[in-house]
């Protein structure tokens, strides 16, 4: 058992390594935000967003199913806080499991739309997200709801952290107050869902799903119905995917019908920006990395927006610019390295040759 | 214990492309037997193996197991008796997942899965004899993941994984065809000491002559969807490999049967 001993060493020896990423990662970030004065808001909205990054991880990357349904349950999660808070009076706490729940139950159809009629994985999501984009406007009522004055998860703490920002950094820093409690509760919400989605895909059901993705003819093997694995699997990814469109919503203080749209890009950006720069081995790494790769995405397109001095209007394309960019930059940069190699090779032989 | 009576599979039937790939087969197989099913190719010893692990269903037939009919039954809910190989050595595996993952996966076959976890340090031991029984080095590559392994070692494990949970049959698909000759004689040596130590019931199907006649307890020919001929008993423990490629070929020259390749 000595080596196998070893090979448990080997998989710390990488988590060092992987935490060693991390932390750069988080250093270069930081040092980008102190150069270019960008906003720390943008962590606080890479964390309301982290969700949505998890979700895809899940759906495209554990469960490989293409499922563009998170752009309806984000803004369906959204909806249904907004009015449950507004409507109903529901403490904004709640909400968030309303949330989950609606997100979830969209993932719930996706599923069971390709599970029980064979359709395209891809094709059955652009079904459910045009018809969420009903559901979500009857949900509202109106196609923007404002949470003016209305208490979210945020408010009960904003005061107090207003004070002591002042008290401590002056009041030049009070802007600051509101981001700060944005960062920290939504930090507390994403850990504990990375916790609970971490522990849930080491479990037996959790396993099982994972095998699913990779080889569902394995799982069938193994006396599983693999198609029930779809299910779980999408009704996880969208009900976190509806959770950070219930964070979103408590951030901007308002709900909006179009808030949705373009959102899996985002989250496909996440995604690929945490592979490529963490290098994630275990489910919980691929996990943190989804997270990470969604702050450092919202944090490098606040910085793209104020050198470029974009407005509004331009968010669209500078997301699709950006996650292009994060999409083919391994490859290309892949290229590069491989064609210095052979130019150095050749320019070696042109040497030899003359001599 | 398995039962084929009457079992037809067509493809594509009523058009142009119809295919009758069983043609009404029956067998029986008791417990404890080993099978070695020959063949050329499209012979329909796949389809048999798709028909009884419920793969593709027959469009006439019965098939039978433990007296049950299970002709309808679902792949995997079957699965949870049968256990099957394929030739293909990265179908019966996980990648991304490691050894331990995936025989932790296949040790709970036909069991209610929840959320306890999916690897339990007690087994470790338990797998890591196992592995140490293949003579692969393996029993040191539990944390490894499987995507990293050789084809003669994933294959390895799809047998353990296979075998885990005792199952009342064992399906092997040409399951060292696409390995070197050095690790498929180690995937057979394994086959024969697994299914003696387990009493397993096993069908294989190979196109080697030299494993039909040193493995197993029975040998059955298939050509064009049916059995042609079977061989058991005194006349099974005569027969040599050059034996079976004589009637094999007496049976090509009959039956004009072009694919000549896999008799050498």
């Amino acid at each position: 058992m000595t080596t196998s001993i070893r090979s448990r060493t080997r998989a710390r020896a990488y988590a060092l390594g992987y935490a060693a990423r991390l932390t750069a990662l988080a250093a270069a970030l930081a040092l980008l935000m102190a150069a270019s004065g960008v906003s720390i808001g943008a962590i606080g909205q890479g964390l309301a967003l982290a969700l949505v990054g998890m979700g895809v991880y899940i759906s495209f990357r554990v469960l490989n199913f293409p499922d563009l349904s998170v752009d309806g349950s984000f803004p369906l999660g959204g909806a249904a806080a907004a009015a449950l808070i507004v409507n109903c009076g529901v403490s904004a706490e709640w909400t968030l499991f309303a949330a989950l729940a609606a997100g979830a139950l969209l993932g719930l159809c996706t599923a069971l739309i390709h599970v029980l009629f064979k359709i395209d994985g891809l094709l059955a999501s652009i079904i459910v997200m045009t018809g969420a984009y009903t559901v979500t406007l009857r949900v509202m009522t109106s196609s923007n709801i404002p949470l003016i004055n209305q208490r979210t998860i945020l408010t009960p703490y904003q005061p107090s952290v207003r004070e002591w920002v002042i008290a401590n950094f002056g009041a030049e820093a009070r802007r600051f107050a509101n981001n700060l409690v944005e960062i920290v509760v939504f930090s507390l919400v994403v850990i504990v869902m990375l916790l609970i989605v971490r522990w849930f895909l080491r479990t037996e059901i959790g396993l099982t799903l994972r095998a699913a993705g990779k080889n569902p003819q394995m799982v069938r093997a193994i006396g599983v119905d693999h198609r029930l694995m779809i299910i779980v699997g999408l009704m996880l990814s969208n009900g976190l995917s509806g959770l950070a469109g219930a964070l979103t919503v408590q951030q901007l203080g308002f709900a909006d019908v179009q808030m949705g749209i373009g959102i899996i890009v985002r989250g496909l950006a996440a995604v690929m920006i945490g592979e490529t720069l963490l290098r994630p081995r275990t489910i919980g790494q691929g996990i943190l990395a989804a997270i990470i790769g969604m702050i450092a995405f919202e944090v490098l397109r606040a910085w793209v927006f104020a050198a470029l001095r974009l407005e509004a209007a331009d968010i669209r394309l500078m997301s699709a610019v950006v996650v292009l960019i994060a999409l083919a930059a391994p490859g290309v940069l892949r290229n590069i390295a491989q064609r210095r190699k052979t130019t150095v090779i050749e320019s070696r032989d042109a040497q030899t040759d003359r001599r | 214990m398995l039962k084929l009576t009457d079992v037809e599979v067509v493809f594509n039937p009523n058009t142009p492309y119809e295919v009758r790939a069983l043609r009404g087969l029956s067998l029986k197989v008791e417990r404890g037997d080993f099978v070695t099913v020959i063949g050329a190719n499209g012979a329909g010893k796949s389809t048999l193996f798709n028909a009884i692990a419920g793969t593709i269903t027959p469009t006439r037939g019965t098939i039978q197991l433990n007296n049950r009919d299970i002709t309808r039954t679902p792949e995997h809910v079957r699965s949870a008796r049968i256990g099957r190989v394929f030739q293909n050595p990265l179908l019966g595996t996980c990648p991304g997942l490691t050894v331990h993952e995936n025989l932790a996966l296949a040790a709970r076959r036909g069991r209610r899965r929840g959320l306890r976890p999916g690897v339990k340090r007690a087994e470790r031991s338990v797998f890591a004899d196992l592995l140490a029984m293949v003579g692969m080095g393996l029993e040191t590559r539990l944390d490894s993941d499987v995507g990293l392994l050789s084809g003669g070692q994933r294959q390895a494990i799809t047998l353990l994984m296979a075998t885990l949970a005792d199952p009342d049959m064992l399906l092997l698909d040409e399951h060292t065809a696409a390995l070197d000759p050095n690790a498929a004689a180690q995937i057979i040596d394994l086959t024969v000491s697994l299914a003696a130590e387990r009493h397993l019931t096993v069908i294989m199907i190979t196109h080697s002559m030299q494993q039909a006649v040193s493995v197993g307890s029975r040998i059955v020919m298939m050509n064009r969807g049916e059995l042609v001929f079977e061989i058991c008993g005194g006349e099974r423990a005569a027969i040599t490999a050059d034996d079976l490629v004589r009637r094999f070929r007496d049976l090509a020259r009959g039956d004009e049967l072009s694919d000549r390749s896999l008799l050498e």
